[in-house]
């Protein structure tokens, strides 16, 4: 059975470096220093691996996130499965959060 | 750990129908190639993917197959070729 | 603020056919959620925003400069190229990089084979040298195409080789890292290492293209 990562040969569009070409933005290097330091040898929290088969298991979604975001759903499901924070912990701050964005913004 | 296979060696790579995270692609199941190099044994990231500490180590070899052995329809000169790693259980003499 | 689709990726274009620029953003769900697990890990003492800060920092200085220095060392030292080659892991403590448990993997261009690398099941590239992989690398398009028509995706980069030079595609799917080591180009004897430094771009490294031409870098 072929997981949804596994894209090598299958049919596809063309490879346009123009377009799919941008520097990174600080969203994007911050999720990824995140990630670098959740999998490095200090904290040895979680394998790059697990965070892998986090991807592999969202099926047809895999195809749904561009990549940054596929990541970090990735991270925050194994974050739960390690009980380095709660489901309650998560929603909670993902309020406050939410809040004070909405706040920032009405505000800007 | 003694390697099963050395350089040169035809090796197929096992259709093994292996639930969960395997970093074996699908295009090369069934396929037929050489070995160019042992790599070096590692921890064995199928375990790995679940928490696991991948012991005991498993044997990763570099395999060499023609493009033409992989692709019916391969449009390109027939000593174009590709290599990919391959641990030793994905592995059978040709 | 404008709709986000996500069928691949942001849209792209605008109707009259011009390239959008990507967002600095991602929509405002994702916003959140990042903000809200990095927040979380930093309250429970997991890292720290100066860990956080220190690792950007260090991921902006690699990039293609590095990867330029240590080909156009491998051009001029025939030793090092050789360590470069064989014994990737002494080659790179040579310029303060070490990759272990990774190893790195160099393939050569010659006159009869040109490499090229790809990592089909994720997006598994040689970072420490080369910093972040470029948006296409990681793409379904580059990931499933480059093994199953390399020449078609290379013209795509304006790459085109012919039929007497072997093409070998690399596939970085378990434990090795790659990283291309261009020919160095005809008419460069007696270049500086700086001057040969500046021909050499990521994109040659990955193996999508050439290094630049000589005759064109005005030295």
């Amino acid at each position: 059975m072929r997981g949804p990562q596994d894209y090598g040969g299958l049919p596809a569009g063309p490879v346009d470096p123009v377009t799919h070409e941008h520097e990174p933005t600080h969203w994007e290097k911050t999720v990824d220093a995140l990630m670098m330091l959740v999998f490095d040898q200090k904290r040895q929290l979680a394998r790059v691996d697990e965070s892998r088969r986090m991807q592999e298991a969202l099926g047809e979604d895999y195809h749904k996130f561009p990549y940054y975001e596929r990541w970090l759903q990735a991270v925050t499901w194994l974050m739960l499965e390690k009980g380095v924070f709660s489901q309650e912990e998560l929603e909670a701050k993902q309020a406050e959060v939410r809040a004070r964005l909405e706040a920032e913004r009405d505000g800007a | 750990m003694e390697p099963k296979y050395k350089p040169g060696d035809k090796v197929r790579i096992l259709q093994r129908n292996q639930p969960g995270h395997v970093r074996t692609p699908i295009y090369v199941r069934g396929k037929t190639g050489v070995i160019e190099r042992i790599v070096g044994s590692f921890p064995n990231p199928e375990l790995l993917a679940y928490g696991h500490t991948g012991l005991p180590y498993k044997m990763l070899y570099r395999v060499n197959f023609r493009q033409s052995d992989l692709w019916d329809d391969y449009d390109g000169p027939v000593d174009d070729t590709l290599e990919i790693e391959i641990y030793e259980h994905w592995l059978a003499p040709a | 603020m404008s709709e986000h689709h996500h069928d691949h990726d942001h849209p792209t274009h605008t109707h009259d056919g011009k390239p959008i620029q990507e967002d600095p953003l991602p929509p405002i769900e994702a916003q959140i959620l990042e903000a809200s697990v990095r927040e979380l890990l930093i309250e429970k003492g997991i890292v720290s925003a100066e860990e956080i800060r220190r690792a950007i920092e260090v991921m902006e200085t690699r990039g293609e400069s590095l990867g330029a220095r240590i080909v156009a060392r491998a051009w001029t030292d025939p030793a090092f190229k050789e360590k470069l080659l064989h014994h990737s892991d002494d080659a790179l403590l040579e310029f303060g990089i070490d990759m272990r448990p990774m190893e790195l993997c160099v393939v050569e261009n010659t006159e009869d084979v040109h490499n090229m690398v790809v990592c089909t099941l994720c997006s598994c590239y040689p970072r420490p040298i080369l910093g972040i992989p470029p948006a296409w690398y990681k793409r379904r398009d580059y990931r499933a195409r480059a093994v199953r028509e390399p020449r078609a995706v290379l013209k795509e980069f304006g790459t085109v080789l012919p039929d007497s030079k072997q093409v070998r595609v690399h596939d970085s799917n378990a434990d090795l890292r790659y990283l291309v080591l261009p020919k160095r180009p005809e008419g460069t004897e007696g270049w500086s290492v700086e001057q040969l430094e500046a021909l050499i771009t990521r994109d040659s490294m990955i193996g999508v293209s050439d290094v630049r031409d000589p005759a064109e870098s005005g030295a």
